[in-house]
């Protein structure tokens, strides 16, 4: 690929995944509803509440500065750029220089700490335990991520995301067992990178992980939203195209990227759903005992290193 | 053009001279802050100027005078790694020179013109420390720098400094006496006090770990790291904050140039486990550090925990580097050591503009506690985008310089568990949970370092009356904030002359980390990133909903940003907001057995024991010197005395007797 098409690609893939992302939180949003056994909100009904919110005023609280105010974009901004780096069409990624775990790990970091410091920035009560939640999250989300994602990386020899995903598309994984196990522990990770329950409610927004949206209206809420959501296709895309890429070619041609593209639709669908099932079998727990459950998701990353270790 | 030593010598006189002037101007402060201010200026330049040929270069240049011993010989090695760390120290410096002109003031009437000759007399020490190729100059600018900064520390004469300096006292002194104990071992071995004649001692395998793990402690008390890190959290808040910069961007540095010096330069990192040893014990500095950082109230002990978790950071890439050498992969060494370099320079630089960041934020609010402060964004809005900028390079954030670092740090080891023997692959993926761990931890700290104290609604009325700080502070900030920046974007640049003096210490050939925009860990195949790709993105892809956000505006109200937050209908008050404290209160319970150690481990109380044995031994051996010796030698002068005045009986014609007995007496012996 030349430069010039990657860079078409790159922004036709970050465009495609941004049109989608009210589409899946809009199924979680059905899915919840049948779980309750209650009618709920249309698929496109986030469609319509992000055209409403766009034609809102802007009010905020007098505290908030330029960093509250210049935060969604910055996090839509930066869920766009992930979404560049994805291998989605090919195992060839559009954007293969900032595509390795480090980087894709501090990148959400970075959303998270913005997020964080502007739920601090309102000066409103709410947002700041959402701020301090956030972070905490991400402090018990973080070891279990990098562990499962430095098993693959090892197993494959190679911390590129696309390069991992080539040799598990090519079937000789040294280590499967340790494989599984990783795949396990990462979908872990991403289930609460997605803002589930027990460690998230999302629409009781005050009081968890979306905390820091209490003080937003209007366009900034609604740039805030769809950031939130594309946040929670690009973390489901990425573990689908990291450790199922199975069906996507080497090669990128009209037929193959079709194909790729339907492939990749099933299975965020069926992640979505999954997510969702647990989600609404799920009790709430205490927030400071989180820790507690975040240990399982460690101890099977810690497992697939044992595994690794012994070549299984 | 002068030679780069000739430069070095320029600039470690220029310091001298300075902290001299500053002396002589005692008389008036403001005289003294700024002649100790520009010899400041004047001599980091010329440290910039002596360390970048050197640096760009790669030559060794060396120097050597005798001395009136046999150890005293002044030999000077002006090394890559020695121009490396002059380069740090001169660049600090020269910021916080611009910064002190302004600061100190804050200072005048309480020992500014003190402040400006240990200020002075510290740099210069450091800076031929790094120079001096000889035991003997190795430990007395040590010392030096040991003492200048105690001063520095006991600035305030406050009871809380003047303790905190006690302990940084005996630590430091602690620390100088096993690297005395290293060192013996070297001269007992070679005879002498040359380092260069230690690079070639054969020392036994046994003798070695033995010089190598004194070294590593007593430079480790220095460099702050776990558990010797006590005295660090007491002893940089306590100095005035350009010269808590100083001491946390540099001069633990020191300490970690200390390690590299004995058992990478002099030893050769021979065995595998000092590599794991250093690596281990740099994985729970850093853990540890941002863990208690994440828990303090009051600025400048936030930052000196987030100093012990950066040398812990940079304590790993030493670590793998020597575990590199050790088992003769020379792309592992070459990667650990540049991990740990480029994060040595970026520590200065950040940790340097937070400090200084502080310094403003005391100057004008007068307070360290955050719970006081608040809504300085609005007040001090350069401060506060320098200080975040600052904030967010330190959490590794990318596109800033600590990524960049840390990335390489990440990539050492993952190198090391994917290429080693089987207790390198077990180790190396527990490093990387570390350091995943830190940056997440080191991520929230600074989120609530920043929020609390630059937003939300000042919680004090000094926090609201804040205004800017005066612009040659603002300037030394804004300067470091670019550094923070451009050390990050341009990795690619920087990256190359780091591998340059780690394969220079390694003793190996250059490793390839750099191409075009891109940086990568000596094989493109393991991993590569684009530091000016990632910026230009993360910069031109908010435009695009920005875009959005115009289009579907529609009959849009104007924005309306006032009044208070949203406060379940009641009337918002500040202390519903909250705290600092609060804000990390999850962690304080989810690693509550973590501060639990920090009470067991706390070496105050056996401190306090052992200084109160000393005195009492003192004290009991001040009684034996008493009854054994002294009281006897009273005695016998009394004694003595009793005869001689039984001699001197007051009559005229007795002492007419001695002179005519004494005339006989002389007469007898001449004849």
């Amino acid at each position: 690929m030349t430069i010039l098409q990657s860079a078409i690609l790159a922004v036709f893939q970050a465009a495609v995944l941004l049109l989608l992302a009210p589409v899946f939180t809009g199924i979680s949003r059905v899915m919840r509803a049948k779980m309750h056994s209650r009618r709920g909100p249309g698929i496109l009904q986030d469609y319509r509440d992000l055209f409403k919110l766009f034609k809102r005023q802007d009010v905020a609280p007098a505290a908030s500065g330029v960093l509250f105010r210049i935060m969604p974009y910055e996090l839509l901004g930066t869920m766009l750029f992930v979404a560049m780096v994805l291998p989605i069409f090919s195992l060839q990624a559009p954007v293969g220089v900032a595509g390795d775990l480090i980087t894709f790990a501090y990148l959400f970091a970075l959303t998270r700490f913005l997020f964080s410091v502007s739920g601090l920035e309102s000066g409103s009560p709410f947002a700041a335990l959402g701020a301090s939640r956030e972070s905490t999250l991400g402090i018990l989300v973080e070891p279990t991520m990098i562990l499962s994602l430095l098993v693959a990386a090892l197993i494959n020899g190679t911390t590129n995301l696309s390069s991992i995903s080539r040799s598990i598309a090519s079937g000789q994984v040294q280590a499967p067992a340790a494989m599984f196990l990783a795949f396990v522990a990462f979908g872990f990770a991403v289930y609460i990178e997605m803002g589930k329950l027990p460690f998230d409610m999302a629409e009781a927004e005050q009081e968890l992980q979306e905390g820091p949206l209490t003080e937003y209206a209007g366009s900034g809420l609604a740039t805030l939203k769809w950031g939130l959501a594309l946040k929670k296709l690009v973390v489901a895309s990425f573990f689908v195209t990291t450790f199922i890429p199975y069906g996507t070619s080497e090669t990128l041609s009209i037929g193959s990227s079709v194909q790729a593209f339907v492939l990749f639709l099933i299975k965020l669908l069926a992640v979505y759903l999954l997510a969702s099932l647990v989600e609404n079998g799920m009790a709430r727990g205490r927030f400071l005992l989180t820790s507690r459950t975040t240990w399982v998701g460690f101890g099977v990353a810690s497992l697939s290193f044992v595994f690794y270790l012994a070549g299984l | 053009m002068m030679s780069p030593l000739s430069m070095l010598l320029v600039s470690t006189l220029v310091f001298t001279g300075g902290a001299f002037l500053a002396l002589l101007c005692c008389k008036s402060d403001r005289a003294s802050i700024n002649l100790s201010g520009i010899a400041g200026v004047i001599g980091s330049l010329a440290g910039l100027a002596a360390s970048m040929p050197v640096l760009l270069g790669g030559q060794v240049l060396t120097y050597m005078s005798p001395g009136p011993f046999p150890f005293t010989q002044f030999t000077v090695r002006f090394d890559p790694m020695a121009a490396f760390m002059v380069f740090v120290i001169a660049l600090l410096v020269l910021i916080a020179s611009i910064y002190s002109f302004s600061y100190v003031r804050e200072y005048e009437g309480r020992g500014a013109w003190a402040m400006g000759f240990f200020m002075n007399l510290f740099v210069a020490s450091m800076i031929v420390l790094v120079a001096v190729d000889n035991a003997f100059y190795f430990l007395v600018f040590f010392e030096l720098m040991s003492l200048s900064s105690y001063f520095l520390v006991i600035n305030d004469q406050t009871k809380e400094a003047v303790d905190a300096g006690f302990l940084y006292f005996l630590i430091a002194h602690a620390g100088s006496i096993l690297i005395m104990g290293s060192f013996f071992i070297f001269w007992w071995k070679t005879g002498s006090l040359n380092f260069a004649d230690f690079r070639i001692a054969q020392l036994s395998t046994p003798l070695a770990s033995l010089a190598f793990l004194l070294a590593f402690f007593g430079f480790g008390a220095k460099a702050g790291m776990v558990p010797l890190h006590s005295w660090l959290p007491r002893a940089h808040p306590a100095a005035p904050s350009h010269a808590s910069a100083l001491m946390s961007g540099v001069m633990v540095k020191i300490g970690v140039f200390g390690i590299i010096k004995v058992g990478v330069d002099l030893l050769g990192a021979t065995a595998t486990w000092w590599g794991i040893l250093v690596l281990a014990i740099g994985a729970i500095s850093a853990v540890l550090g941002v863990l208690y950082a994440l828990t303090e109230q009051d600025i400048k002990r936030l930052l000196a925990y987030s100093t012990v978790e950066n040398v812990g950071i940079i304590l790993m890439g030493v670590g793998v580097g020597m575990i590199g050498m050790a088992t003769r992969n020379p792309v592992l060494a070459v990667m650990g050591l540049l991990g740990a370099l480029y994060h040595t320079l970026n520590h200065a630089v950040f940790k340097g503009l937070l400090f200084f960041g502080a310094g403003s934020i005391i100057y004008r609010a007068h307070t360290r506690n955050m719970e006081e402060l608040g809504g300085l964004a609005r007040t001090m809005p350069y401060t506060a985008i320098a200080f975040l900028t600052g904030a967010m390079a330190i959490s590794a954030l990318p596109p800033l310089n600590g990524f960049v670092s840390e990335w390489f740090t990440y990539q050492a080891l993952f190198n090391m568990s994917h290429t080693g023997e089987f207790l390198l692959r077990f180790v190396g993926p527990i490093g990387v949970v570390m350091l995943a761990l830190t940056g997440a931890l080191a991520g929230m700290c600074f989120v609530k370092l920043y929020g609390i104290t630059f937003s939300g609604n000042p919680r004090s009325e000094h926090a609201s009356h804040s205004t800017e700080a005066p612009a040659p502070m603002v300037l030394a900030m804004v300067l470091l904030a670019i550094g923070c920046a451009v050390l990050g974007i341009c990795a690619p640049l920087v990256a190359p002359i780091m591998a340059g003096i780690a394969s220079s210490l390694a003793g190996t050939a250059m490793v390839p980390v750099a191409q075009g925009t891109v940086v990568f860990p000596g094989n493109t195949m393991q991993a590569m990133v684009s530091m000016p790709l990632i910026t230009i993105l993360l910069l031109a892809t908010p435009f695009l909903p920005v875009i959005i956000s115009f289009v579907f505006k529609g009959p849009r109200l104007a924005r309306r940003h006032k009044g208070d937050a949203w406060a379940c209908g009641y009337a918002h008050e500040e202390k519903m907001v909250l705290s600092s404290e609060g804000f990390a209160q999850p962690i304080r319970f989810m690693f509550s057995p973590m501060f639990r150690l920090r009470e067991i481990l706390s070496p105050s109380r056996p401190l306090n024991a052992g200084l109160e044995a000393s005195i009492r031994g003192a004290a009991s051996s001040e009684a034996v010197v008493d009854t054994y010796i002294i009281t006897p030698i009273m005695k016998l002068a009394h004694w003595l005395g009793g005869w001689i005045q039984w001699l001197q009986h007051g009559d005229f014609r007795v002492y007419c007797l001695y002179v005519v007995v004494a005339l006989i007496g002389l007469l007898l012996v001449v004849v």
